[in-house]
C-alpha cells in the first residue's frame, strides 16, 4: 500500500528534458572553473613544478659537482700518499746504502789499518832481525879473531883478517 | 546519522514525497526572472552546483595561490589529482595528451564535486543527477575531441575516418558507415551523459529512501520496526557505496574524453 505512489511515480517517470535554467547556470559555474583552473591554477602550479623540477635538477648536479670534487681530493689525496710512501722508501733505501757504504768504508779502513799494522811490524820485526844479525856478526868477528890470535898464538892485525873473517860468517850466514 | 541527515534533507514531512519521482529532484525557483520570453531562475540545485563549483574553484585557488617547490598538504592533495589526470593522459593518449591535462581535472574534480553533494549533508542532491548538467558535460566533451580530430587531421580526414574506417571490404561501408557516424557522433555524448545521469538519479533515489525508511517505518511496530532498523543499518553502507560511484562515474567521465580525444588524434 505504501509502495502505490512510488510505482505511480514511476509510471510518470522522471524528468527527462534539462530545466534551460539548470543549463545555463550549470554551464556558467563550469565555464567559470574552467577559467579558473586554466588561466589561475594550472599556471600556478606548472610554476611551481618548474620551480621544484630546477631545483632537483640544480640539486643533482650540486651533488654531482661535489661528487666529482670528492673524487679529484681522493685522487689527490691518494697521489700524495703514493708520493710520500715513495719518499719514504727512497729515504730507507738511502739510508740503507749510506749505511753499507759506511760499513764498507769502515771495514776497508779496519782492513788498511790492519795491512799497515802487521806490516809495520814485520818491519820492525826484520829490522831488529837486522840489527841482531850485525851484532852478533861483529860479536861472532871479533871472538873469532879473539880465538885465532889465542891458537896461533901470534898477534893478528885485526884490521888484516877482518875481510877474511867477514867472508866466513857471510858463508855460514848463506849456508843458514 | 542517517536520521538526521534525512531530517536535514526533508524536514520530517514525506507527506507525498513518493507522489512524483520528479520531487526529489525538481525545485522551485527561489528566484526568477523573465529572458527572451523564458522564465530564468535560481533553484536549490542551481546553488547547490554553485556553492559545489565554488568550493572546487576555492580549493585549487588558495592550494596553489602560494604554490611553492616544497608543497603543503593541500597543494600535495590537489597535485595528486593533477597526477591521476597527467597519468590518465599519458596512458590514454601518450606525450601529446598532456596539454589536456587542465581541461580533464576541471572534468574530473567538477563532476566529482556535483556528484558530491548527493551524499553531502544539507544538500544531499547531485546536480548532475539533474539531466541538465551530464548534457552540457558530455557536450563540451564532444566539442572538444571533434574539435580535436579537425585540428590533427583536417576536416574532411577526420569525417572520412570516422565515416570509412580503413582495412574493411567497400562493401560493408553501407553498413559500417552509418554505424561509425552515429556511434562516433551521436552516441559518444549519449553515452557519456546518460551514464553520469542514470548513475546520479538512481543513487540519489536510493540514498533518500535510505533516509527515508527509518523515518517511515520506525514508528510502527513491530514489523515497521524492524524495517526501519534495516534502514538504519544500511544508511553508512548505502553512503560508502555511494562515494564510491560518485568517484568511479568522476573517473569513467574523464577516462572515456582522454579515449574519444586519442581516437581522434589520428585514423584508427
Amino acid at each position: 500500500m505504501l509502495f502505490t505512489p512510488l510505482l505511480a511515480a514511476e509510471a510518470e517517470g522522471l524528468q527527462l528534458f534539462p530545466d534551460p535554467s539548470e543549463l545555463v547556470m550549470g554551464l556558467v559555474a563550469f565555464i567559470l572553473l574552467m577559467i579558473i583552473m586554466m588561466k589561475v591554477a594550472f599556471p600556478k602550479l606548472n610554476a611551481a613544478l618548474e620551480e621544484r623540477q630546477a631545483a632537483i635538477q640544480g640539486k643533482i648536479e650540486d651533488a654531482d659537482a661535489k661528487l666529482a670534487e670528492a673524487e679529484e681530493a681522493k685522487r689527490n689525496f691518494e697521489a700524495n700518499l703514493d708520493d710520500a710512501r715513495g719518499e719514504a722508501t727512497r729515504i730507507i733505501e738511502e739510508a740503507k746504502q749510506s749505511a753499507e757504504q759506511l760499513r764498507a768504508d769502515i771495514l776497508e779502513k779496519a782492513e788498511a789499518e790492519a795491512a799497515q799494522m802487521i806490516e809495520r811490524a814485520q818491519a820492525d820485526v826484520a829490522a831488529e832481525r837486522q840489527r841482531v844479525i850485525q851484532e852478533l856478526r861483529g860479536q861472532v868477528g871479533a871472538l873469532s879473531v879473539e880465538l885465532a890470535s889465542r891458537i896461533v898464538e901470534r898477534e893478528l892485525d885485526a884490521s888484516t883478517h877482518e875481510g877474511l873473517v867477514d867472508e866466513y860468517i857471510q858463508r855460514l850466514s848463506s849456508q843458514n | 546519522m542517517t536520521i538526521f541527515l534525512a531530517a536535514a534533507e526533508w524536514g520530517g514531512e514525506f507527506d507525498g514525497v513518493f507522489d512524483d519521482i520528479n520531487a526529489l529532484f525538481d525545485f522551485p525557483f527561489l528566484f526568477s526572472f523573465e529572458l527572451f520570453g523564458q522564465e530564468v531562475g535560481i533553484n536549490r540545485t542551481i546553488l547547490i552546483a554553485w556553492v559545489m563549483t565554488a568550493v572546487v574553484a576555492a580549493l585549487f585557488l588558495i592550494g596553489l595561490r602560494n604554490a611553492s617547490v616544497v608543497p603543503g598538504k593541500l597543494q600535495t592533495a590537489l597535485e595528486a589529482i593533477v597526477e591521476l589526470n597527467r597519468t590518465i593522459a599519458m596512458e590514454i593518449i601518450g606525450p601529446k595528451g598532456l596539454k589536456f591535462v587542465p581541461m580533464l581535472t576541471t572534468f574530473m574534480v567538477a563532476i566529482f564535486a556535483l556528484n558530491l553533494a548527493k551524499i553531502t549533508p544539507f544538500m544531499m542532491l547531485p546536480p548532475t543527477g539533474r539531466v541538465a548538467w551530464p548534457l552540457f558535460f558530455a557536450l563540451i566533451s564532444w566539442v572538444i575531441y571533434i574539435g580535436v580530430g579537425i585540428k590533427e587531421q583536417g576536416f574532411g580526414h577526420y569525417f572520412g575516418g570516422i565515416a570509412f574506417p580503413s582495412g574493411v571490404p567497400k562493401i560493408l561501408y553501407v553498413i559500417l558507415t552509418p554505424i561509425e557516424l552515429v556511434s562516433t557522433l551521436i552516441l559518444r555524448p549519449f553515452t557519456l551523459a546518460v551514464r553520469l545521469f542514470a548513475n546520479m538519479a538512481a543513487g540519489h533515489i536510493l540514498v533518500v529512501i535510505t533516509l527515508v525508511v527509518p523515518w517511515v517505518f520506525l514508528p510502527s511496530f513491530p514489523v515497521g520496526w524492524m524495517l526501519g532498523v534495516v534502514g538504519i543499518a544500511a544508511g553508512p553502507l548505502v553512503f560508502g557505496f555511494e562515494l564510491f560511484i560518485i568517484a568511479l562515474q568522476a573517473y569513467i567521465f574523464t577516462m572515456l574524453t582522454a579515449v574519444y580525444i586519442d581516437s581522434s588524434m589520428e585514423a584508427h
